[in-house]
C-alpha cells in the first residue's frame, strides 16, 4: 500500500493525546497516526501528508486548542477540497452547544465525542467513519475487511458488483 | 356713596337671607313653599330630571357623584343661601349630582316652571333672589378656578412621582436581579463545595491504586532491567508531536527492523537511558514487552499527574468557593487571588499571568465576594483579549488601604463606554449565555462598596484595560 490514508489527532493536552494514541494503536498497521499539539502544526502535518501522495480518512480534533479553537480549524480544513473529503470528528470537554452546532452545520461534522471517552466508543466512531471514508473514496475495500466493517464492506462491494454488471 | 352701599349690601349672602326670610314670612304664599329638611333624605338623585329647586335657609345639603366605576365623590356641601339644583335648573338637562340633607333645616322648594312667575308675582323676591343665584354662581365659578389649579399643580406632582416611581422600579429591578444572581452564585457556591467533596474521594483513590500499582509493580518486576524500565517510564515527560515525529525519523532509521508504526512511536517516546537498556537485553525478551514495561511506568505516571491536576483543581475550587459565603473572616487577600487563578485555568491557559503580589497585611473580607470580583474582572480581561495575552495583578499595602491592580494587555475600554461599565444590565458581550447577565462588573461594585472600598477602571498608556481595588485594612471580625 503505498497510498496511505492517515488518522490525524490534534490535541494540545500531551497526557490525553498518549490516551488517544494507545486507544487508535489497532487501527495503525491500515492508517498510520499522525499527531499535532496545535492548528498550526495540523495544518504543516496535513500538507506533509497530502504532499507524498496520501490522504487524511479522519481528523480527531479537540475543542480547545492554543491559538485557534478545533471548530475553526475544522471549518477551515472543510473548505479545502483535499480535506473538506476527511472523515471530522470533535472530541470535546466542553463544547457549548452552539459551538458543536457550528461545527455540524460549517465543518459537516461526522461525529462528536465527549470527554472522557471509552475505548469501545472511540473505536466504533472510528471504525465506522473510517468504513464510510473507504466506501465513499471507492478504496480497494477487500483489504480493509479484517480491521473495518465487513458488513458494511461487503455490501457495498455486492452494490458495486451490481452497477458494474 | 349710596350704589357702592347698595352693592356691598348685595354682595353679601348673609343680608339678602336674612332679607328673603323676612319676605317668606311676610308673605304667606311663599310660607307654603317653605320644605323642613330632614337629615339623611334624599332631595335628588343623580341622573333624574329635576322636579324643584332648594335654595337652602337653614342646614346643610351634601353634592355626590357616582363615577362611572360605581364609587361616589363628595364634590361639595352646600350651606344657607345655597341654592340645589341650579345647573339643572339653567340648563333644563337631568341632573349632575345627588343630594343628600346631612344637616337639617329648611329650604325654599320651587318648581323650575313657576320661578319666573315667583318672580314676577312678588317683585320685591326678584332683586335678591337673582342677587343670591349671582352670588352662587360666582362661588362656583371661583371654586372651578381653584380645583383647575388644584388639578394642574396634582396633575405635575403626579407626573414627578411617575418618574420617580420609574427610578425606583428600575433601582429596584436591578437590585432583584443583582440579589438573584447573588443568591445563584451562592447556590452555586454550596453546589461546587459539596461536589469538590465527592470529586475528592473518586480522585484519592486513583492517587492511592497509582502508588500501590508502582508497589506491586516493583514486586512483581524484580528483574532489573524491566523493571528499570518501568521506573524510567514512571518519571518521563510526554513529548510533543513535534519532537516525537523528529525521534520516530531517528528510530526508523537506528531499527529498520521495526516495521509497525505504533513501536515506532514508543520506541521515540523513550529517553535515551531507556533505548540503552532495550539494545543491551532486547536478546532476552521480546522487543513488544521490554516495550510494555515502559508504556506501564509512563500511564502510571499520567495517572499520577491526571489525579494530581484534579485534586489541585478541587482544592481551590472548594478554597474559592468558600462555603460560608456570608461570613468575613481575617484573610490574606492573595490567597484568594491565587485560587481565582487557579479555577480559571483553562480560560487562561494561553494568557501569561503575571503576579506581583507584594506583601500585605491580613484584613477582614468576605474572601468568596472578594474572588467572585477578580473572576470578573479576569474573565472580562480574558474575552477583550480573545483568550491570548498578558494579565498582570499586583498588590500592595498603602496607608491602611490594600491596592489591587489587574491590568490587560487587550484593546482597553473606549473612553465612551468608560463610565458606564459598573452600572447594572451593562455588557459589551452579545452572547450573554457566554459567562455572565452583565452584571459582573457592578456586583464587583457593590461588593468592593460593601467591603468600605472603591473600584476603578481606566486605561494604561500601553492600551490596555486597567482596574484598581483598594480595600481598607480592617481587623474587627
Amino acid at each position: 500500500m503505498d497510498h496511505k490514508v492517515y488518522i490525524l489527532v490534534v490535541e494540545d493536552e500531551l497526557e490525553v493525546m498518549d490516551a488517544l494514541v494507545k486507544d487508535l494503536e489497532k487501527f495503525e498497521p491500515f492508517f498510520p497516526i499522525e499527531t499535532a499539539n496545535t492548528a498550526k502544526e495540523a495544518k504543516e502535518v496535513i500538507d506533509y501528508v497530502l504532499d507524498h501522495g496520501h490522504t487524511i480518512g479522519l481528523i480527531l480534533c479537540d475543542h480547545v486548542l492554543p491559538g485557534k479553537n478545533g471548530v475553526d480549524l475544522l471549518i477551515e480544513l472543510q473548505s479545502d477540497p483535499h480535506t473538506s473529503i476527511s472523515k471530522k470528528v470533535l472530541v470535546t470537554g466542553q463544547a457549548g452547544q452552539d459551538d458543536t452546532i457550528l461545527a455540524i452545520n460549517k465543518a459537516d461534522l461526522d461525529h462528536y465525542i465527549s470527554k472522557p471517552w471509552t475505548e469501545e466508543e472511540l473505536e466504533m466512531v472510528v471504525r465506522d467513519e473510517l468504513t464510510d471514508f473507504i466506501i465513499e473514496q471507492g478504496k480497494d475495500l477487500l483489504s480493509y475487511m479484517q480491521i473495518l466493517d465487513a458488513e458494511k464492506l461487503s455490501e457495498a462491494m455486492r452494490k458495486k458488483k451490481m452497477t458494474d454488471h | 356713596m349710596e350704589t357702592s352701599k347698595g352693592i356691598s349690601w348685595l354682595n353679601d349672602t348673609e343680608t339678602i337671607l336674612r332679607f328673603i326670610k323676612k319676605l317668606i314670612y311676610e308673605l304667606p304664599e311663599l310660607e307654603d313653599q317653605v320644605t323642613v329638611l330632614k337629615e339623611g333624605d334624599l332631595l335628588f338623585s343623580q341622573g333624574e330630571p329635576l322636579d324643584f329647586m332648594y335654595l337652602i335657609l337653614e342646614g346643610n345639603i351634601q353634592l355626590t357623584r357616582t363615577q362611572p366605576d360605581d364609587t361616589e365623590v363628595v364634590l361639595i356641601t352646600l350651606g344657607a343661601g345655597s341654592f340645589a339644583g341650579l345647573i339643572a335648573f339653567t340648563t333644563g338637562e337631568p341632573t349632575l349630582t345627588s343630594a343628600r340633607i346631612t344637616q337639617k333645616g329648611l329650604a325654599l322648594k320651587m318648581r323650575p316652571q313657576q320661578f319666573e312667575q315667583y318672580l314676577n308675582d312678588h317683585p320685591r323676591l326678584k332683586h335678591p333672589l337673582q342677587q343670591l343665584m349671582l352670588n352662587n354662581m360666582i362661588q362656583r365659578y371661583k371654586s372651578n378656578l381653584r380645583l383647575q389649579t388644584k388639578t394642574h399643580a396634582l396633575s405635575k406632582q403626579l407626573n414627578k412621582e411617575r418618574n420617580d416611581l420609574k427610578v425606583a422600579y428600575k433601582k429596584l429591578e436591578d437590585t432583584h436581579q443583582m440579589l438573584v444572581h447573588q443568591e445563584k452564585m451562592a447556590t452555586l457556591g454550596e453546589l461546587v463545595a459539596g461536589f469538590a467533596h465527592e470529586v475528592n474521594n473518586p480522585a484519592s483513590a486513583l492517587m492511592r491504586a497509582a502508588e500501590n500499582l508502582v508497589e506491586i509493580y516493583a514486586e512483581f518486576e524484580n528483574n532489573h532491567y524491566s523493571y528499570r524500565l518501568f521506573k524510567i517510564g514512571l518519571h518521563s515527560e510526554p513529548t510533543d508531536s513535534n519532537t516525537q515525529r523528529e525521534r520516530m525519523h531517528l528510530i526508523e532509521k537506528k531499527y529498520p527492523w521495526v516495521h509497525e508504526r505504533s513501536s515506532v512511536r514508543k520506541l521515540a517516546q523513550m529517553p535515551d537511558e531507556a533505548l540503552d537498556l532495550i539494545d543491551k537485553h532486547r536478546k532476552k525478551g521480546e522487543l513488544n514487552s521490554l516495550v510494555n514495561h515502559f508504556e506501564a511506568g509512563k500511564m502510571i505516571h499520567n495517572i499520577r499527574i491526571a489525579s494530581q491536576r484534579i485534586i489541585n483543581l478541587v482544592k481551590s475550587l472548594k478554597s474559592y468557593s468558600r462555603q460560608d459565603q456570608n461570613k468575613e473572616e481575617l484573610a490574606d487577600i492573595r490567597e484568594g487571588i491565587r485560587d481565582t487563578i487557579l479555577v480559571l485555568s483553562n480560560r487562561l491557559k494561553f494568557v501569561d499571568v503575571e503576579l506581583e503580589l507584594d506583601n500585605i497585611p491580613k484584613t477582614c473580607a468576605n474572601m468568596g465576594d472578594l474572588n467572585q470580583v477578580w473572576t470578573n474582572i479576569i474573565v472580562n480581561a480574558c474575552d477583550a483579549m480573545n483568550g491570548e495575552g498578558k494579565i498582570t495583578i499586583k498588590t500592595e499595602a498603602k496607608d491602611r488601604f490594600i491596592i489591587v491592580t489587574i491590568s490587560d494587555s487587550g484593546p482597553g475600554i473606549s473612553e465612551d463606554i468608560l463610565p458606564k461599565i459598573f452600572e447594572p444590565n451593562f455588557t459589551t458581550k452579545n452572547n450573554s449565555a457566554d459567562f455572565g447577565l452583565g452584571l459582573g462588573l457592578a456586583i464587583s461594585h457593590e461588593i468592593i462598596g460593601q467591603a468600605g472600598g472603591t473600584i476603578k477602571a481606566h486605561n494604561t498608556e500601553e492600551g490596555g484595560a486597567e482596574f484598581t481595588i483598594s480595600i481598607p485594612v480592617r481587623n474587627d471580625c
